[in-house]
């Protein structure tokens, strides 16, 4: 399953991963999982955890580098990591979401940052896809 | 696609790709290397990303790398620009998001024959007195208050907090302030992360080591720095934490305005700045100057964990317990220094990503006990190897505006290394060999595995060749905490 939602890429120092959806909304979900599956071993989570989120940016890449941080930000002060996601509003600019997740009881790495280096959101034959680079 | 043969050989370890290489460049670009870590360079991004780096507003003379040279994002780790205080910009893909991740070295006046019979317990010391692994809290735990005069201070701070000597101050790198920190310029979301992980080593690459003095090169410098053969030494090597992340994150969104605004055109988002002199140049010049101060506190407050650690264990077995700072040096910082530019003194912002600073004997920031020999530069190894302790020379300010290499450089992926090597199996190799290790994950031990690094001592000769630091000492592990 997880090779379907993202691909991981070779990169000398940080993670990085590719990932693909038929539409925004699945594009942000399949990395905020390809994330998730970095930081843990997202099998052993179980759901205890939802948050609403709303972000507004002025591009969308802009937009997937906010909502994977406040997914970070949100999962380093509630300990836990996200691993389900409920898109209800994902547009250019704007997103509304629903993220569920768990504790878990050992972290597999640590992501500093979603940096913007090679990040390009493209619609190719209407799939969206983008690689992301992850500081770690 | 930039290759080798786009480049010209200057001498053994420079080589130079001609500003007209790419219509965007505003100066050469130029990697420092022996031909092999040359070569090395062109496996992965680091080329392309040093010719991006080469086309911001107000570059001075080159890009440049440094041969523990990688690819990273926005600059290549091992990068250096300095970048024309008036006219240029500043940029936090030059910085990253560690800001001020440095090394810290302190000296024991112990052999090793001293401290071995009670290694295992010291070792369980240190690590219970240097909190490591994610968002973990520190040592140290601040209010708001307390936490906007650290920002502002940084190891003058914790000197009044009691959390310092004035020897450790005087032996910091900007006597561990960097001045024009404003706290203001500071989300609450990164105060928020700051005020519990003060005094904390992180993740990833973070480390505080043991190690052994095995070799002197040079007996003047290492005299000046008290370091001798056989002596046990203690390496701390982390940066601010999720407070630095977060500011460095709040930076890289709120510059792409300012890109816009100010019409500056740039090759890749990561690279993402703003003109010095204008609000937003300041603005995020103020918040990384916090967190470098921050980076300041937090290896400051994990030295004194380890000198904790030393008297409990030690105190009443051995002749002295006290560990004494050599030096602390950052490799992820932007600041402001005079530099000879086409034979006039310029002011320059220099960016050091994956880079230490590196003056020349005389300098009057080097702290007076040194300033006969030079600036103490820390080099450490990847986990398991030997680390350097180098000293500045003249030729780095003619070549490198003042900057040498920081470490042995990555050369593997994460992934890969994770599928050549396993946690466990690293440990039994490293215990083996007589290194202590304690992890709080096997996993990222395994990344951290000799294999995906270049040979440090390579990356050393390179610089030593070059003439821009010459090697004083070298160190070998005794025992690793990982972060």
């Amino acid at each position: 399953m997880n090779e379907a939602r993202f691909e991981e890429l070779e990169h000398t120092a940080d993670i990085a991963i590719r990932v693909r959806g038929s539409a925004l909304g699945e594009l942000f979900a399949n990395a905020a999982y390809g994330m998730a599956c970095q930081l843990a071993d997202v099998e052993e989570i179980e759901i205890s955890i939802e948050r609403e989120i709303t972000l507004r940016a002025d591009d969308v890449e802009m937009l997937l580098v906010d909502w994977l941080g406040e997914l970070l930000y949100l999962g380093e002060r509630e300990d836990a990591v996200f691993v389900e996601f409920e898109m209800m509003t994902v547009t250019h600019h704007e997103l509304r979401a629903l993220a569920r997740g768990g504790r878990i009881a050992e972290h597999q790495a640590h992501i500093k940052a979603v940096t913007f280096s090679q990040m390009n959101v493209r619609e190719i034959d209407g799939v969206y896809e983008t690689p992301i680079v992850f500081d770690v | 696609m930039t290759g080798k043969q786009d480049f010209q050989r200057v001498d053994r370890f420079t080589w130079e790709l001609p500003k007209d290489h790419r219509e965007d460049m505003r100066v050469p670009v130029r990697l420092y290397a022996d031909s092999e870590l040359f070569d090395a360079a062109f496996g992965d991004r680091t080329v392309e990303q040093l010719i991006n780096t080469s086309t911001l507003p107000g570059i001075m003379k080159y890009a440049m790398a440094l041969p523990d040279m990688h690819q990273g994002y926005g600059f290549p780790i091992g990068g250096v620009a300095g970048i024309d205080a008036e006219s240029g910009v500043i940029s936090p893909g030059g910085v990253g998001y560690d800001i001020n991740c440095g090394v810290r070295l302190l000296a024991s006046n112990l052999d090793w024959e001293e401290v071995e019979p009670h290694a295992e317990d010291l070792m369980n010391a240190l690590y219970e007195s240097c909190p490591s692994g994610l968002g973990g809290d520190g040592r140290v735990r601040v209010d708001k208050r307390q936490l906007d005069k650290l920002l502002s201070d940084g190891a003058s701070w914790a000197l009044d907090q009691g959390l310092a000597r004035r020897d450790d101050v005087e032996h910091t790198e900007e006597l561990g302030s960097l001045t024009g920190a404003d706290p203001r310029q500071v989300s609450p979301r990164a105060k928020e992360r700051g005020l519990s992980q003060v005094g904390s080593l992180g993740s990833g690459n973070h480390f505080l080591e043991l190690d052994i003095v095995r070799d002197i090169y040079n007996a003047d410098a290492a005299d000046a720095f008290g370091l001798r053969a056989g002596q046990v030494v203690v390496q701390i090597h982390c940066g601010s934490r999720g407070f630095g992340h977060q500011v460095c994150d709040d930076y890289v969104k709120s510059l792409q305005g300012a890109v816009k605004k100010y019409d500056i055109s740039l090759p890749n988002r990561q690279l993402v700045c703003a003109p010095i002199d204008s609000p937003e140049g300041q603005d995020y010049y103020g918040a990384m100057a916090c967190a470098v101060n921050y980076a300041f506190v937090n290896r400051q407050v994990l030295a004194m964990g380890a000198r904790e650690a030393f008297e409990r264990i030690l105190a009443g077995k051995v002749h002295d317990f006290d560990l004494r700072q050599i030096y602390d040096v950052a490799h992820n910082i932007a600041k402001f220094e005079t530099h000879q530019v086409n034979g006039e003194r310029k002011e320059l912002c220099v960016h050091r990503k994956g880079a230490t600073r590196c003056f020349p004997p005389g300098h009057e920031a080097v702290p007076a006990a040194y300033r006969d020999v030079g600036q103490p530069v820390l080099v450490p190894g990847s986990m398991g190897t030997a680390s350097y302790v180098l000293v500045g020379q003249e030729k780095a300010m003619e070549l490198t505006f003042g900057s040498s290499c920081h470490g042995a450089g990555r050369t593997m992926s994460r992934t890969a290394a994770r599928k050549k090597v396993w946690g466990h199996d690293l440990r039994e190799q490293l215990e083996a060999e007589g290194i202590a290790v304690r992890a709080s994950s096997m996993k990222g031990l395994a990344e951290e595995a000799p294999l995906a690094y270049k040979d440090v001592s390579r990356v050393v000769e390179s610089v030593h060749g070059l003439g821009i630091a010459k090697k004083v000492a070298r160190l070998e592990p005794l025992g690793v905490i990982k972060g």
